[in-house]
Order: structure tokens, then sequence, then C-alpha cells
């Protein structure tokens, strides 16, 4: 490729900035089923998607689709396992082939924010109309060598009335032209590799060395089979009923040695903690958080605290235990924070104030939530569902479509504020991909309260790689005396 | 009032430089610094009769017996748990000496805990035995908690939040040492003060601990010679009288991670022996001049000051301020740099450094010095004395 044609390329790109497509009809009204499907995958409990009854009674008198499903009826449909053609009409499309037959074929979306005219309601059909923003220059991205591409679209109802807009922005870049972590030199490697030859056959890497090992003896032994039966089992001293961790051989209040143990629930708050970060020891993946847990039962007990960014903890944070499989024949407990239970009274303005932290949510990723949450937003491209499809388009494995994300964040944003709470605006920009495997904490404060009730949220939802998303979301919270009005 | 309170004083007390790199052995170290303390009381070293060590001191006093010429050995003791020991050998030589055991004895520690092995390096490969101190790790080393910092970690995060003590008030320890040391030519920071910006910049080891937190891994050997104040007369010294000395262990005590306590954000071990010398000795915080506060940590210097009722709970951080700990404050401490800036030898230059002050030889030499409080390791079952210049 010489400069040449690369300079034409964008040139012909940046011709069709300002174009718009053809209005696109959503194949069906908006409906419960498909927001029932969509509520499934992303755990959204809101009556006011899927319970009649209780929709009702609510704010919009009935039911409504959650508001990130805004650019989800307009989506295309996936026919006999073929993607179906791109409408050459549209200037994004013609931008996206033009882009493909180049070798810029792989995409990521990088930007959605969704701005909520107004609720969409089963029946309601809707119409969008896109127009081709801008087209950057060609950059090297971590993902890539490409173009990011924005896109603007206004959704229309059936009557013509405007119900929302999305801007849009994807990167299309060239598979294989990313930065791939840095390793050391290693010239034995580097020849091996030139003769054709697999490095790794001759030069095994090195397995990853255990964590110390825990040690016990007859006095312990019951507390680590327990943690194998996913148990934390706490000792108790049967005459007086005194719990002691770490074990010992008598009751420090009797001197009896007749113990059992009861098995904890599981429940805790954070007493305290450090970030180790020097030295480095092998076995361990850095930052690691080390906290003192203070169970629900009285003791304390030594964890990991797992699913946390270092910057989110805080003294008195709800945490649950999980374990870990460390050795052939040892398991850890570890604590993560504890899901807060959805709110099921809606906030009220006055209620909040800047600087509140929403719970922590971290959100375990495994290929069935990539998946089903991908289909129920009706994004059938393939990086999303098909392991093959995804890496050969330079992908390690199948990766989360950001209109999940867009639902996840509204999901923990709506649990924590409450059914009521009005959505109008989601803004989210995306970095380190979901991948399965791996967990998503979702974190954030209040950035501002607006004299009319409008509540700006600021968020990101960090996984192993770094953040995967940042974003904020603008809710209006009822004011008190339309709460009292309610009787809530 | 124990029987030994001001019957006894360190005599003599003798060192090696200090490095991160001695280029000689511990023993050597131990001998040379044994030989330099009898050296400085003017004493043959054949005479010592009586040893008191760290139980993790690896020079064993029978071949630094040998070295020193010594035939014959009345008096040998060790005091386990690492840096809470150098006030409570310094007790066991007292009354050692006091009882008529021995006539003088000699304190010790002496390692190569940079150049042969790092001892802030963490104990991922501990000895692995089901002896109940070996399964006392288990709770801690398989979530990565595995070194002094990170167990001292834990301490100070809960300390902050209770007290809102901040990374900055740690660092006002760290930069009154590093003044102390500059003055200082035996510290290894000499001429290298800090600022509170500096500490600031210092990177993480263990949040909150920064690295400016952190003692030094130290080479080096200091010891210690202890007799009766009726031998102390016919040696070269001014005698640093031991006023008294005590240990402690609270309850529910563990190594360095007394993590179960209602409360974790003081230090009774430290307390209890805080009670004893000012009961013993009758005195109490404003007879005190100066003193070497274990310093091991920064953050575990605030809540010495309050075990000792210097100030109140929680108020550790105020009492710091202002250079109040400083050459000039109030209650000037570890004028020798401490272990952040002289040298770590396990607390034991710190006695020396007490010694120094009595005498009124200290490059830091604080005014009108009568009484100097020396403390030992914090988290770890610990120790205390009080020099005085006053039988």
């Amino acid at each position: 490729m010489s400069e040449n044609s690369s300079s034409g390329l964008y040139e012909e790109l940046r011709a069709m900035v300002g174009l718009s497509g053809n209005p696109r009809v959503a194949r069906d009204p908006v409906n419960v089923p498909t927001t029932r499907n969509w509520c499934d995958a992303m755990s959204e409990a809101n009556p006011n998607f899927t319970d009649s009854d209780m929709a009702a009674t609510g704010p919009h008198g009935g039911l409504v689709a959650p508001p990130a499903t805004l650019n989800v009826w307009t989506m295309s449909g996936l026919t006999m396992g073929q993607q179906p053609p791109r409408d050459m009409a549209e200037p994004s499309a013609v931008v996206y082939s033009k882009l493909d037959a180049a070798g810029y074929s792989s995409v990521v979306a990088t930007n959605s924010d969704q701005v909520y005219h107004r609720y969409l309601r089963p029946g309601d059909l809707i119409t969008s109309v896109t127009t081709l923003v801008d087209v950057s220059e060609e950059k090297t991205t971590a993902l890539g060598v490409g173009y990011f591409v924005t896109t603007e679209a206004a959704f229309t109802d059936q009557h013509g009335e405007s119900v929302g807009s999305l801007f849009f922005r994807v990167l299309k870049f060239k598979p294989g032209t990313g930065r791939t972590r840095e390793s050391k030199p290693d010239p034995k490697r580097d020849a091996l590799i030139e003769a054709g030859l697999d490095p790794d056959e001759f030069f095994p890497p090195e397995p990853r060395p255990a964590r110390p090992r825990p040690q016990w003896n007859e006095d312990q032994a019951w507390h680590w089979e327990g943690l194998r039966e996913r148990e934390l089992r706490i000792q108790r001293f049967t005459d007086d009923g005194t719990l002691v961790h770490p074990p010992a051989n008598a009751n420090p209040n009797t001197q009896s040695m007749d113990y059992d143990y009861v098995v904890a629930s599981g429940r805790g708050t954070l007493y305290s903690y450090t970030v180790p970060q020097y030295p480095q020891v092998p076995a361990f993946d850095y930052p690691l958080v080390v906290g003192l847990v203070e169970l629900e039962e009285g003791v304390r007990v030594v964890s990991n605290i797992i699913d946390v960014p270092a910057d989110q903890l805080e003294i008195g944070m709800p945490l649950e235990v999980c374990y870990i499989d460390t050795h052939d024949d040892v398991t850890l407990h570890q604590f993560r924070p504890a899901t807060a239970p959805r709110n099921e009274t809606t906030l009220c303005a006055a209620d909040v104030a800047v600087g509140d932290r929403l719970p922590l949510c971290p959100i375990p990723l495994d290929h069935r939530l990539i998946i089903s949450t991908a289909l129920a937003t009706r994004d059938f491209q393939d990086v999303h569902h098909d392991v093959a499809a995804a890496k050969a388009k330079g992908s390690k494995d199948i990766f989360m479509n950001i209109l999940t994300t867009s639902g996840l964040c509204n999901r923990w944003v709506g649990d924590w504020a409450g059914p009521d709470a009005m959505f109008s605006k989601l803004e989210v920009g995306l970095g380190a991909p979901n991948y399965p495997g791996d967990t998503m904490t979702l974190s954030g404060a209040v950035t501002a309260v607006a004299d009319d009730g409008t509540i700006t949220v600021g968020f990101k939802g960090a996984n192993s790689l770094g953040n995967h998303v940042t974003g904020s979301v603008e809710i209006v919270l009822p004011d008190r005396s339309a709460a009292i009005g309610e009787g809530s | 009032m124990a029987k030994f309170d001001r019957k006894t004083a360190i005599v003599g007390i003798g060192a090696t430089e200090f490095s991160k790199n001695s280029g000689r052995t511990p023993m050597q170290l131990a001998t040379e610094a044994c030989l330099a303390a009898c050296s400085d009381a003017g004493l043959d070293s054949s005479k010592v009769d009586g040893m008191s060590v760290f139980s993790s001191e690896k020079n064993t006093e029978i071949e630094v017996a040998r070295n020193l010429g010594i035939g014959e050995l009345t008096f040998f003791s060790m005091i386990n748990h690492g840096g809470g020991a150098p006030c409570a050998v310094v007790q066991q030589a007292a009354m050692a000496v006091h009882s008529g055991v021995a006539d003088y004895v000699l304190a010790y520690r002496a390692f190569n805990e940079r150049s042969w092995n790092r001892f802030g390096s963490g104990v991922q490969g501990r000895h692995q035995s089901p002896e109940a101190f070996d399964v006392s790790f288990s709770w801690t080393s398989p979530f990565g908690l595995l070194t002094p910092a990170q167990w001292v970690a834990m301490f100070a995060t809960r300390y902050m939040h209770a007290y809102g003590a901040t990374s900055e008030d740690f660092g006002r320890v760290a930069v009154a040492d590093r003044r102390h040391a500059a003055n200082n030519p035996a510290a290894f920071f000499y001429e290298k003060p800090i600022t509170l910006e500096d500490h600031q910049n210092s990177r993480f080891i263990s949040e909150p601990l920064r690295l400016l937190d952190c003692c030094q891994e130290s080479d080096g050997g200091q010891a210690l010679l202890i007799t009766t104040m009726d031998r102390a007369a016919e040696l070269n010294q001014k005698p640093a009288v031991i006023a008294s000395a005590a240990q402690g262990v609270a309850e529910d005590q563990h190594m360095m991670r007394s993590y179960y306590r209602d409360d974790i954000t003081g230090i009774p071990e430290m307390g209890l022996v805080a009670r004893q010398l000012w009961k013993s000795t009758g005195l109490g915080p404003s007879d005190i001049q100066t003193a070497t506060i274990y310093d091991h940590f920064t953050p575990l210097v605030l809540p010495q000051f309050e075990e000792f009722g210097f100030c109140e709970r929680g108020e550790g951080k105020d009492f710091i301020a202002d250079g109040n700990i400083e050459i000039g404050g109030a209650l000037p401490i570890n004028t020798n740099g401490g272990q952040l800036g002289e040298a770590y030898i396990h607390g034991m230059n710190g006695v020396a450094e007490a010694v120094r002050q009595v005498r009124g030889t200290s490059v830091n030499q604080v005014d009108h010095v009568t009484n100097v409080l020396v403390t030992a390791g914090s988290g770890v079952p610990t120790s205390g004395l009080i020099l005085t210049t006053e039988t």
C-alpha cells in the first residue's frame, strides 16, 4: 500500500461525511417478548418493563421498554446464519465496505451516547435515520491501525415524533496490527521462530509457581477441609459458644478444649486492607488486595479482596465469600463486593448528593452472558457469539457488545436509583474488551445534582485488562412530595 | 520497682560501619562489634561471662565467645520475636549481673540483611512444617501477605481510618529521622535529608506504606556491654544507668499480625511495657528529654507516643507535627537517624544512641539529658527501657 492509495481512501471516505441514509423502519414494533428476553439476559428486574400490573401504577402508566433498547429495534436480523447484506444506501455502510476492502475488516464499537426523549412503549414502531458525521484520519491504536467512523442516528415513532438519538463511533481496523504485549527480547526464541520452529517446544514456558501453601495439623485440619467443600468454618468452643479465629487449642475464657465449628454465612465487611506492590511474587497477580474481613459472626479473617479496583476500596464495604482452588488439595476463601439488593423504592432527588457512591457491582463474564446479551440486544455480529470468527478477526475470544455494556450500566444505575428513576442520557466509551472468564466491576458516584432534579452519575467498569467502560448517565428522580404522594 | 532498677548500666557500645554490603561475614561483624564494645568500656573481652542475644541471631554465643577469648560463660539467654528484643536482651543482662549470675554481659546483633539476604523480601519460601509457629503463617501467606511492610500496612490503614491520620503524618517521622541521619557520619543516609515532598513522591510498597515509610535493609553489627553500677565505676565511660527495662506480650498476641483484637489501632503490648516502666521508675512522659522510638515502619511510630502517654489516643499525628520530634522540638527522637536513616540493626543501634545521649556524645546531642526512653519492635512481643544519668 502506498501513501497515495491510503490518503486517497481517506478523501473518498471524508467526501461522504454529512450524508444521511434512508429511513430504516424496525422489523417489529416495540414488544414485550423481546423486552422480556432483554431483561432476562441483563438481569434487569424493574417491573415497569415486564410486569403490566405493577407498571400500570408506575410513572409511565403502563409497560415501557428499557431505555437502553433505543437502538435495538431497528437492528438488522440474522437470516439462516447469514449477516443481512449491508444497505448500501447507508453512507456508513458504504464506508464500512470500503474499509473492509482496504483490509480494515475488524470492527469494535468505541462510543455510544444515547439520548432518551421519551420511554418506548409496546406497539411503538421505531424508524431511524443515520447520518455519517465523521471519519478520522488513520490512527494507530492498541487494537490495530484503523479509522474511527462516527454516525448519529435519529429515532422517531410511528407519528414521526422524536423518541431519542444515538451518537455512535466504531473503530474499523486491520487485524493483526495491534500492539502485542511487550516481551523481553530473547534471541534464542527469535532464532527458532525464524527457522520456522515453535520455541515453546524447545523452551517450554515455566509453570507458574503456586501460592505459598498453607500448612496445618490436626488442630486446624477441619478448617481446610471445610474450604475444600466451599465452607468457611469458624471454631466454636461448645461450653460458652465463643468463636475464635485463628483457631486455638483451648477457649481463651474457660480453657475448655471442647470445640466444633460454625459455617460462616460468608457475609462480612471490610475492616482494613493493604495493596501490596513490592516485592511481587510470581504466584500472585498485582495489584493484589489483601483485606481484613470482619465476618457477621464477629470474627475477622485475612483474605484477598477481589473484583474491586483498589481505588474503590472502602472500610466498611459489604463483602461476600467466594473460593479459589490454589493447589490440588487446597482451596482458599476470597471475598468480593456483596451484590447490593435492587432498590424497590425510588430515591428522591433530596436523598442524593454529589460524591455519593453507588454500590460496587461485579459482573462475572462468561460465554453465556456475552452470547445471550448479544442476541437479546439483536446484535448478530459474529464476534459476539462465534469464538472462531472472533479469533479470525484478531480477538482472543468473543467479547461483549456495546449495547450490552449500555444495558448493564443502566440496569446497575436503576437498581440503585429505584424503578421510577427516569433515564434521559447514557454515554459510554469502551476500552478493554470484556472477554469470557473475566469479571467486570462497575463503580461510580454522583457527579452532579441539578436544580431540576437531574442526577449525573459518572462510572467505570473495570476488568483485569483495565477499564472496559467509562461513562456517565443522567437520570431524573422524583422530588420528595411526589414520593410521599405514592405512599412510599 | 524492679530489683535491678538503677543498679546496672550500659558501659560499652560498639558497632561496625553500617552499609548495604559489608564485604565480610556476619560472624566477623559480630566479633568486631563485641570487641569494640569492650574496648569502648576499657574491659578485656575475656572478662565477659554472659551473653544475651536475639533468638534470630545466627552468630551463636559460643562461637562469638571463642573469638573474644572467653573461656567460660555462666549466663546465656535468647529473646524471641526479632525486633521486639533489643531492650529485652539488655533487661536479661541487667537481671543477670544484678543477681550475680554473671559480671559482664554482652548483648549483640550482627547480620548481612541486605547483601546476604533481603530482610524485607517476604516469607513465601518459609520452612513448611506442622509446628504451630509454621502453621501460624497459613492465615496470611497464601493470600500474598508476606512481608513485614505488608503486615504493618494492615494496621496503618485502620489507624488512618480511625483517627484521620494521613500519609503525610507518617512522612513526618521519615523526615525527622532523615534530618537526624544527615548530621550523623555513621548513618547510611549521612548528608541525605529528605523533604515531605520526597516522601509523598516515593512509590507505594504496600499501600498505604511508601518506600520512605520503610526502614532500610542493612549490613552491620552492634554490641552493648552491661554490668553493675559498682563495676561500672572501674571502667572508662560514664555509665548509662538502666533506670528500668520491661517486656510485654498482650492479649491475643500474634507475631506482627495481631489482627483479631477488638481494636487494632493501638499497640497494647507496648502499653504494657509503658505501664511497667513508668510505675517502676516513677517517671512520666514529661521526664523524658529524648527517645529512640522503634521505627521499622513509620505508621507504628505514632501509636507508640499514645501508648506511653505523650499524647491521647489518636493524637500521635498532632504530637509529631511542627517538628516536635526533631532536634529543637519537645521530644527529639531517633537522633542517630533511626532505622530509616542510620541503619536497621534490629533496634540495637537505637539503644546505643540512647547511651550516647546519656553520655552527652551524640552528633545530635539534646540539651540537659537526664532520661532517655527506648522502645523495641512494634507489632511483635516487645520491650522497652529507660536510660538515665541518675542512680
